[in-house]
């Protein structure tokens, strides 16, 4: 019971302090994050490109969307 | 028959050549919209070889038009042209090199997705469909992605899930007929018609996706993404045989029917301020029901060298376990050669393996106002050329005990992005 109670508590201390981090980026603080180089999707279509192609050499998969090709005939 | 396609000649296409014309005569019957974005990519694959060399040309195109603010319409076009060669039989340390021959593998994959977004001040919603056709595969999916973001933006939450609805040819065996003693498609010829010889089988697929993205500092983001797939259906390779006996008799590969996948993936990009530079590390593993479990690093840097040129580098690590069923050699006792049960697979990506990658990219951008257009009609205008090297480390995969010599691949990559 105390370990569950211990184990709540340092969710809620986990997720409290990411809350708290999180607003500390104010709005007029965002020049960098807001740069091109610091975003996660990429806006070249060659990472999509590359992606196919590591896909169809891998046994894994994960982080796109579907777009057929499934049975790796080629 | 072997056929080399230039980069002239995919331009000539009729299919190619019809999204071009279209994106442009689009353009002006839009010029009142807010925004249109015209997207142009090209990319070639080319993995070397003595025997088995492979070339798949991907050119594609896009239109992204936002007529109001909060509605964005989009259709986009790609293709993959494979010319080359495979190894239509896998065979193990046990059998005669002999049995190995190549096969010529020519074909060209249409793609077309349409998509619609609906974009209000915190929150957006983005479907689409897609369609895709080759000569022995066709699939179809939709996909609808919803994205939050609240704390001042500083968090944003995304949900996703895609549903693939595909067909593959296959020779029309008897449902009864066991495995062992089924043959390999041979070509597809008669695919997709009333031909008695052929038959489709489907294969379903659900994706569903989930992304947690966090700015923590005004120089650090991360993200985490979890990624779960299940598919069902025909997963093998209906061209590909596979020696299951020491006499050298070959069946079709016979994959189990159903896999579910898993990936979480977590992601960092940090600007360090003293090298204006952007560095991004990522962690992706993966585990799937067929027992394949995999790790994935990759470290990339970017930089602006000039005011309106980037550059970016990278290198990636990939290492996964292979299929519980994989086995080099079906036709051996165990343990050392064994059969792995009822399946048997010749598919390299079941097996174990290590893969290594280094790339860069150049990208140049310039950006023009409503009132300063570039060129008189861009709101901004980007160019970009890439270029990846690949190396695969099969630790387990022979051809008839020979080392395969299609390690290497190269992927170059082109695109220009035009905004009006």
């Amino acid at each position: 019971m105390q370990k569950k109670l211990t184990l709540w508590l340092l969710g809620a201390a986990v997720v409290g302090a990411a809350t708290q981090g999180c607003v500390t980026v104010r709005p007029e603080q965002r020049s960098y994050l807001a740069d091109p180089t610091m975003q996660f999707e990429s806006e070249s279509p060659d990472e999509a490109q590359l992606q196919h192609v590591l896909e169809n050499r891998e046994g894994s998969f994960g982080g796109g969307s579907i777009k057929g090709g499934g049975c790796g005939c080629n | 028959m072997r056929r080399r396609t230039s980069l002239l000649t995919w331009l000539r296409r009729p299919l190619v050549a019809a999204s071009l014309l279209s994106a442009l005569v689009l353009v002006p019957r839009v010029a009142s919209a807010q925004v249109v974005e015209v997207d142009l990519s090209g990319a070639v694959f080319h993995e070397p070889s003595e025997k088995s060399a492979m070339t798949v040309y991907n050119p594609g195109a896009s239109l992204t038009v936002t007529p109001w603010e909060f509605l964005s319409v989009g259709v986009h076009y790609e293709a993959d042209i494979v010319t080359g060669a495979s190894e239509g039989v896998k065979a193990g340390p046990l059998s005669s090199p002999d049995v190995i021959s190549q096969a010529s593998v020519t074909d060209t994959r249409n793609l077309v997705t349409g998509s619609l977004g609906i974009n209000r001040k915190n929150t957006s919603l983005t479907a689409s469909y897609t369609w895709a056709a080759e000569s022995d595969y066709k699939s179809q999916s939709i996909a609808v992605v919803a994205g939050t973001e609240f704390l001042q933006r500083n968090t944003r939450l995304e949900l996703s899930y895609a549903r693939g609805f595909d067909k593959v040819c296959n020779v029309a065996y008897p449902p009864n007929r066991d495995p062992s003693v089924r043959t390999p498609l041979d070509s597809s010829t008669g695919c997709f018609t009333s031909a008695a010889n052929r038959q489709s089988q489907d294969v379903d697929l659900d994706t569903f996706g989930g992304g947690w993205t966090q700015s923590w500092t005004p120089f650090l983001s991360t993200q985490v993404s979890l990624n779960f797939g299940l598919q069902h259906g025909f997963l093998g390779n209906p061209y590909r045989g596979v020696v299951i006996g020491a006499s050298g008799q070959v069946a079709q590969e016979h994959h189990p029917d159903d896999r579910a996948r898993f990936a979480a993936t977590l992601k960092g990009k940090y600007f360090i301020k003293s090298f204006d530079t952007t560095v991004g590390l990522a962690v992706r593993g993966y585990r799937d029901t067929w027992d394949v479990l995999s790790q994935t690093y990759e470290l990339n840097a970017e930089r602006y060298m000039l005011p309106w040129l980037r550059l970016m580098v990278k290198g990636r690590y990939y290492n996964q376990t292979g299929a519980l069923f994989w086995s080099d050699d079906y036709t051996g006792g165990e343990p050392t050669y064994g059969p792995r049960g009822q399946y048997w697979s010749g598919d390299r990506e079941l097996s174990p393996l290590r893969s290594y990658l280094v790339g860069g990219r150049v990208l140049g951008t310039w950006k023009g106002t409503k009132e300063q257009r570039l060129l008189g009609a861009l709101l901004d205008f980007s160019a970009g050329a890439s270029l990846d090297a690949i190396k695969t480390d099969l630790r387990d995969f022979t051809l008839a005990g020979d080392a395969p010599d299609d390690t290497w691949a190269y992927v170059l990559g082109l695109s220009i992005h035009g905004g009006f």
